[in-house]
């Protein structure tokens, strides 16, 4: 078991510390994030609407165009050199690649979602709300419901000639769940009620998260054999 | 009356390597048509052929990398099984490909590959291994940086890495320098040590020609010509090489 | 069951369904009852439900069929699978054009956010992936095993995303409701209803069967053509 984690670890490690030199994913999602909101900013009539009622929608499709652009380019490196067939043919098992691969992205896009949260506080003064721990806790469950699905079908648009192309039309329609009970959570949270009323959202997000890990570490291997 | 007791039966060396009836296909394009081979412990196997061929495929499928569309592929008698992954232990790939990450120090690549193979010693085992493939004072560069030459070299150190009994090159000479293809042949060489199964794809016969023990020509997806090296004349192997891929042998 | 008989038997259903539609047509503009509120435009009813319930039994069956084609790399089965989704996509897409249909005529809007309608657009993109992804390999086979995954990711997240659909809905009321399936029809509704549901499933089996046929054939073909080239 331990060697299993210690591969899961080198995986991570590997593309974080890839990430760290490249600095290629942060940046683009980084950026996107600011020029989302700051674009929103324009696109709404404040006027008329309260970024506070549109806000937790626009935070999470934020989040999930945002990491669109990260997961897509998850195997990116690893087809410059053939370094993902390197990887394949060693006695890592695939699933163990899988859970790495999500894992790192995983870091990448809470890290991003947590700068999507802090910009649109910055930008239409919205509050943290009653449990900023609760908001924490459902922005991760997302992300990692997120990653694990957008990895899987990363590896699967990688290998077609669409490419990164097909990932939208693959992921939104299976993330309907993961936005109905985050952004609705994220809302509620937002506009200061309190935490029981959301721990609902909350179990489902965990349940989502927890299929499609599950899912993706068992059909990963029957994406990338050849 | 009982029978007269019988020296009990020579044990049956179990092949090193072998494949039976292995088939390719990708959709309407058959890459391997029905390969048969088996390796001793020791043995050298070179594969020429024409571009096309389905050399590299052979290789994959050697390497566990693709799945038969038939046959089967054994190692050291068993069986493998794509949802194993402890054979792989034993199994080093060199390909045309690197299999390394630019933006990584070359220990960075080795010690990542070390992880994944579970090994304990990198500390003592990257520098040795690099010292062996003469980069030894390259440990900190960027891969990115290096020559190809000298990619090659790292990528050769990588398949070694994990001192596997079963080693399998694609092209390996492809792109060299004569230095670094010097450095290759030395560090080949040292792969016939009587233990290791190697088994070479590469256009460029002469250094085909050199390490190998047994010989193979693959045309279309099928061996054309097979023999052991004592039966070649090096001189005339070009023009059988030629015999046999234009179809006159 | 040998070639020909796959297409003899999918050529009687698909016929008797075609007969049954006719039937069914013909009942619901002649014979049913006409309902209270809605008028004559409820009729479609009888139309919009069975493709809806169809094309939900053609994914439950293209996902199946994807399991077990992972499993146990049959190539019949992902024949059964690839027939039927496309199955299901026709019927899917049937449901679609009927629902605002029938929404525009008894109430005036085109679409509602109503569960039933939303779940089906859903689908009917995820059978969109299917396809995409099964045609746009350059190895045919890599792709039959993409289309696979996806179809079995999809009824994964089906329980999801029913939940969540109705979910949203429940806080989120449009003053206009759709209630395909009233808590109790009356008797001759009811019995055209089942009676639709029953013609509908048999004309999907028949094409199904069809459409594996044809797929078989392709095979066949595609063998041929390969060996005459090796």
């Amino acid at each position: 078991m331990s060697a299993y984690l210690g591969q899961i670890r080198a995986i991570v490690w590997k593309d974080l510390l890839l990430e760290l030199r490249t600095r290629e994913r942060v940046v683009a999602m980084g950026a996107f994030a600011v020029l989302a909101a700051v674009l929103f900013n324009y696109s709404i009539d404040r006027t008329v609407v309260r970024p506070q009622d549109v806000g937790a929608g626009l935070i999470w499709m934020t989040i999930v165009f945002g990491g669109l652009l990260g997961v897509g380019r998850t195997f990116h490196l690893e087809a410059e050199d053939g370094a993902l067939q390197g990887v394949l043919m060693s006695p890592v098992p695939k699933d163990a690649v899988f859970l790495g691969k999500t894992l790192s992205n995983f870091v990448l896009l809470y890290a991003v979602s947590l700068l999507v949260v802090a910009v649109f506080m910055l930008f239409f003064g919205m509050e943290l709300g009653a449990s900023p721990t609760m908001l924490g806790l459902a922005l991760a469950l997302g992300a990692l419901g997120f990653v694990a699905l957008g990895t899987l079908f990363a590896a699967v648009s990688s290998g077609t000639r669409m490419g990164e192309t097909l990932l939208p039309i693959l992921l939104f329609p299976l993330l309907v769940p993961m936005i109905v009970f985050g952004a609705g959570a994220t809302g509620r949270l937002l506009s200061g009620r309190p935490v029981s009323e959301v721990a609902g959202d909350i179990r489902m997000l965990a349940a989502f998260a927890l299929m499609a890990v599950a899912a993706g570490a068992v059909l990963f291997r029957f994406v990338v054999e050849d | 009356m009982a029978p007269e007791s019988e020296s009990p039966p020579p044990v049956a060396s179990k092949p090193a390597l072998e494949a039976r009836g292995v088939v390719r296909e990708y959709g309407p394009v058959i890459a391997v048509a029905g390969i048969d081979l088996s390796l001793e412990r020791g043995d050298f196997l070179t594969v020429f052929g024409p571009n096309g061929a389905g050399k590299s495929s052979l290789l994959g499928l050697l390497a566990g990398a693709l799945r038969p569309t038939r046959g089967e592929v054994f190692v050291d008698g068993t069986r493998l099984d794509f949802g194993a992954v402890e054979w792989r232990r034993n199994i080093g790939v060199l390909s045309h490909q690197g299999f390394l990450y630019a933006q990584l120090t070359v220990a960075e690549n080795l010690q990542f590959y070390g992880r994944l193979y579970g090994l304990e010693d990198l500390e003592r085992r990257i520098p040795e291994r690099l010292a062996h493939v003469r980069l030894e004072d390259c440990s900190d560069a960027l891969v990115g940086q290096l020559s190809h030459g000298m990619r090659q070299r790292l990528a050769v150190a990588r398949a070694l890495l994990h001192d596997p009994d079963v080693v399998l090159l694609d092209e390996p000479y492809t792109g060299l320098d004569p230095s670094a293809a010097a450095v290759l042949r030395g560090v080949l060489t040292e792969l016939k040590d009587g233990c290791r199964t190697v088994v070479m794809v590469t256009h460029n016969l002469g250094e085909g020609l050199a390490l190998a023990s047994r010989v193979a020509i693959q045309v279309r997806g099928r061996f054309a010509w097979r023999g052991s090296r004592e039966e070649l004349d090096s001189n005339d192997f070009e023009r059988l090489y030629h015999r046999v891929v234009e179809g006159r042998a | 069951m040998s070639g020909k008989g796959i297409r003899l038997t999918g050529t009687a259903l698909a016929v008797l369904g075609l007969v049954g539609i006719v039937a069914v047509y013909w009942l619901s503009f002649f014979w049913v009852s006409t309902e209270v509120n809605q008028g004559i435009a409820q009729r479609i009813f009888y139309v919009h439900v069975p493709a809806a319930w169809t094309s939900f039994l053609a994914f439950g069956m293209a996902a199946f069929t994807s399991g077990m084609y992972l499993w146990l790399r049959d190539e019949r089965l992902d024949r059964a699978a690839v027939a039927a989704a496309e199955g299901g996509m026709i019927f899917a897409t049937i449901m679609l054009t009927t629902g605002p249909l029938w929404g525009k005529i008894a109430w005036g809007t085109y679409w509602t956010w109503e569960p039933r309608l939303t779940f089906t657009l859903l689908l009917w993109f995820i059978f969109l992936g299917y396809f995409m992804v099964r045609n746009s390999t350059e190895n045919p086979e890599k792709g039959k095993r993409f289309a696979a995954v996806v179809a079995i990711i999809g009824a994964l997240d089906i329980p999801f995303i029913h939940l969540s659909v109705v979910w949203f809905r429940s806080l989120h009321p449009e003053p206009i409701v759709l209630k395909p399936d009233q808590p109790s029809l009356p008797g001759d509704m009811l019995t055209l209803l089942l009676t639709s549901l029953v013609v509908f499933t048999t004309l999907f089996l028949g094409l199904f069967l069809l459409r594996y046929a044809l797929e078989t054939l392709r095979a066949g073909q595609q063998a041929r053509t390969r060996e005459a080239t090796a």
